[in-house]
């Protein structure tokens, strides 16, 4: 059965992405940005789709779009120079003040969750393989005391690193205002006083969220409060 | 002729076939002349009147007799007239045997202003026949505005009025222009008045609202009284005019022979019984000139935008402690009687230090013309700087057509305390790793990708997968298992009486077994020799000597022994006993040999039990 429907799947993928591609090259960016947004609602994805969407929104003049797509595409494929130099690229036409990553959670994003948690994995086995192999034959033991030692050293950073992105993904959570010209309010209704005014493409980072709306921070200190519908929000990191 | 024809027919039988010839041709001409019923189709247009006054309506009458055409025709578009939906009313006949029918098409022809209109020729296709009309003229005139005397004497049926304000205004000003209907009481309308023209050159048109209707009398009659505004704003200076204002009425008026009844006339209501006749009158307003005065040129605030009427002003703005970038809402209220609709905020020159966004505005009338009311706007500007002390005042300058002078209304500066808010961060520069030059700024963003890629599933991080985490815990048992093994075999290695009590025990356990297999045998010597060999093994494991050290006589002597069951010492001589008499003795049976084989079992459980 998931064969069948994969096989439905790739299908429409392998029929509208060139159409949707065929659009952007026609410089009808508009027209390419739908294309891909209707593969993504059928729940395809891949850093290459994020990327083109990404670029299509950008043409498109839609700035907090665009950032969201490269976003998502640098979820999916966080060492792919490309998705980091357009996603760069875009952040430098963003107008005012947005929140940016620090440089040790930029460079623990060069590896998806996944494979933080592979990689800590592996080093875990390899551990208790070492040890298990000194319990089992004890003359080996002056042999791997350095591999031993080595190999827990690693173990120890990859788990912190592990643990470190495991956190930035259950409990962080980033926004992209995707609406020109907004204002973050004070509280969670329309009625609330203005707090602090954002731009089409700014990143936030997400404090709380109450019904259609959620609180924002742009990290310098000012909170606010926007409606779901001026953001985007992405996945766990 | 009798003369004529003996000349020129002299044989009397050829004078007889030419005066039949001439009989026949006589009755043939006579007959050509008797109309013959056939199916002959006809199709013609009319109307029912050639000239009507605006506000009234014509009906065009299009008329299809003998045969019906394939398709009905259909009207072109005339400019000014609207052509209502035609009415069809069929009828068949039967004429001297032969069948006909008349097909009529009946159409309202309303004129949108004065002038003369042609129906052109309208064609339709009859049996195979183009049949074709006579074009046809409307004539529409102005409709006549009844003279002061007509409507005093209360001999009109129906008559309107139009009054304005004042006839001299500024070119922005706004005003409301009255605008009376009166109908008889015995009348009463059968549809809503229509408005048919509204000559406001140099105006434009706002909201026109009506009110209930009254009852005022006039002369010796009573009139019904519709009231309407129309809100006008002069758009350009000059003389200008207003009217005449045409509108239709469809009354439904008593006939001379049905008076009214008198019974509902009391109440001043018809009787439900009610049957006149439908009468269409057309209304019109005499033409009013106005003077639209242009507005002074001299003393213009430099920011005035052209907003005119009677207003004030009231601002508010905050929050007035705040950082760079932080939003400041103003909020500006516009409140009197004039365009409300049309006013904006001029642009203040002062505050260069802001960024300003776009207003929002929202107007809340009190009249039913949208005259009077507030305009709310309001507008976000952030401050840009950390120099700014105050929001500059607030300006807004209108032009007052009561007093005729402009007057320019200001909020006073707004002391603001603005300090450094978060630094925006720099963004780095995008660089292709693949470009050529490492310092190259790059000019755009880098080409779409032509190949999907890898299709990514949305699952859950393996982190949180359960199956995933449990996989995790073999090699921790793996290292437990080994850990133990390990512990295990040091102790082994460092209790050399638990070795020896484990050896015993194996040799025990496969001595007995050989003991079973003796006993079955029937070897009495090699059964007795490792019976012997294994009580001297069990007895030196236990009591810690060698084994080839142990004979009968360490029963006695041993202490460890007086620890086990009263019973074990003696079982232990009697084997021993058994053992030394097997030299001797002759050859036992199986199961004796098996009954010792069994006691021997049982005392060196019991002797493996015993504590050291």
């Amino acid at each position: 059965m998931l064969f069948f429907a994969g096989n439905i799947f790739a299908a429409n993928v392998a029929m509208d992405f060139p159409a949707a591609n065929k659009f952007y090259a026609e410089g009808k960016f508009a027209e390419a940005a739908a294309g891909y947004e209707k593969i993504l609602q059928t729940g395809a994805a891949s850093p290459a789709l994020y990327f083109n969407c990404g670029n299509a929104e950008f043409k498109s003049g839609n700035l907090g779009k665009a950032v969201a797509a490269f976003r998502r595409a640098e979820l999916l494929a966080p060492r792919d120079s490309e998705i980091r130099a357009n996603l760069d690229f875009v952040r430098n036409q963003v107008e005012g003040a947005t929140l940016r990553e620090s440089r040790w959670r930029d460079w623990l994003g060069q590896l998806t969750l996944n494979e933080w948690t592979m990689l800590t994995v592996i080093v875990f086995w390899l551990a208790f393989f070492l040890l298990a192999a000194k319990q089992i034959c004890p003359a080996l033991a002056p042999r791997l005391r350095e591999a031993t030692f080595a190999i827990g050293t690693l173990l120890i950073f990859s788990g912190a690193c592990l643990g470190l992105d495991a956190a930035k993904h259950f409990s962080k959570q980033a926004a992209v205002v995707v609406s020109p010209e907004t204002v973050a309010r004070s509280g969670p209704f329309d009625e609330a006083q203005n707090a602090f005014a954002v731009h089409d493409g700014v990143e936030l980072s997400v404090l709380d969220r109450h019904d259609d709306w959620i609180q924002v921070t742009d990290g310098s200190g000012k909170i606010g409060w926007l409606q779901t519908k001026q953001v985007d929000v992405l996945p766990g990191a | 002729m009798e003369r004529h024809l003996a000349e020129k027919f002299p044989r009397r039988h050829n004078r007889k076939l030419y005066s039949f010839s001439i009989a026949v041709i006589l009755i043939l001409a006579t007959l050509s002349f008797i109309p013959v019923p056939t199916n002959a189709a006809s199709f013609t247009a009319s109307l029912d009147r050639d000239s009507i006054a605006l506000g009234e309506s014509a009906t065009l009458t299009l008329k299809f007799e003998g045969d019906l055409p394939q398709s009905e025709p259909s009207l072109p578009e005339i400019p000014g007239l609207n052509i209502g939906s035609a009415l069809r009313n069929s009828i068949d006949l039967n004429i001297n045997g032969v069948p006909s029918s008349i097909l009529t098409l009946t159409y309202s022809l309303a004129p949108q202003h004065t002038g003369d209109f042609t129906i052109p020729a309208l064609t339709a296709d009859v049996n195979g026949q183009r049949l074709a009309t006579a074009p046809l003229k409307l004539n529409v005139t102005q409709p006549q505005v009844p003279m002061a005397a007509d409507i005093k004497s209360g001999s009109q049926i129906a008559f309107m009025k139009l009054t304005l304000p004042k006839t001299n205004i500024y070119t922005g000003e706004v005003m409301a222009a009255d605008l009376r209907i009166y109908y008889r009481q015995d009348a009463r309308l059968a549809q809503p008045p229509r408005l048919t023209d509204l000559p406001v050159a140099g105006f434009t048109v706002g909201k026109i609202a009506s009110s209930d209707q009254s009852q005022v009398q006039i002369g010796n009659a009573i009139y019904n009284v519709i009231p309407a505004k129309i809100a006008l704003t002069a758009i350009k200076s000059g003389p200008l005019s207003i009217g005449p204002i045409a509108v239709g009425l469809l009354l439904d008026v008593p006939s001379e022979n049905q008076p009214r009844d008198p019974f509902f006339a009391q109440f001043g209501v018809h009787s439900p019984f009610f049957s006149g006749e439908q009468k269409q009158v057309a209304l019109a307003t005499e033409r009013v000139n106005v003077e639209s005065l242009p507005l002074p040129v001299e003393n213009v605030p430099a920011d005035f935008n052209g907003a005119v009427g009677n207003y004030s002003m009231t601002t508010t703005a905050g929050p007035t402690n705040l950082a760079t970038g932080d939003p400041i809402t103003v909020r500006v209220q516009i409140s009197g009687r004039g365009a409300l609709d049309a006013i904006t905020l001029p642009n203040q020159a002062a505050w260069n230090d802001f960024k300003i966004f776009p207003p929002t505005s929202k107007v809340e009338t009190t009249d039913q013309l949208g005259l009077e009311g507030d305009k709310t706007f309001e507008e976000i500007v952030t401050p840009q700087n950390t120099d700014i002390r105050a929001l500059p005042p607030f300006s807004f300058s209108l032009f007052n057509p009561d007093d005729g002078k402009y007057h320019t209304l200001t909020q006073s500066a707004v002391p603001l305390a603005v300090h450094s808010g978060g630094a925006t961060v720099m963004p780095a520069i995008a660089v292709n790793k693949n470009s050529a030059g490492e310092n190259q700024t790059p000019q755009d963003i880098l080409p779409i990708k032509e190949n999907f890629g890898t299709l990514e599933t949305k699952s859950v991080p393996l982190i949180v997968q359960p199956k995933f985490l449990a996989m995790q815990s073999l090699p921790v048992l793996a290292f437990l298992a080994a850990f133990i093994w390990r512990k295990r075999t040091d102790s082994l290695a460092n209790n050399p009486r638990l070795r020896r009590q484990r050896a015993v025990a194996q040799l025990v356990r496969d001595g007995i077994s050989d003991l079973k297999n003796f006993a079955v045998e029937n070897k009495p010597e090699e059964f007795f020799a490792t019976l012997f060999r294994l009580l001297q093994e069990q007895l030196g494991e236990r009591l810690d000597c060698p084994a080839s050290a142990i004979t009968e006589n360490v029963i006695d002597e041993h202490p460890v022994l007086r620890g086990a069951p009263k019973t074990t010492p003696d079982d232990l001589r009697e084997l021993f006993q058994l053992c030394n008499q097997a030299r001797y003795a002759p050859v036992r049976g199986s199961s004796e040999l098996n009954s010792v084989a069994a006691q021997f079992e049982k005392t060196a459980s019991e002797l493996q039990n015993l504590k050291t």
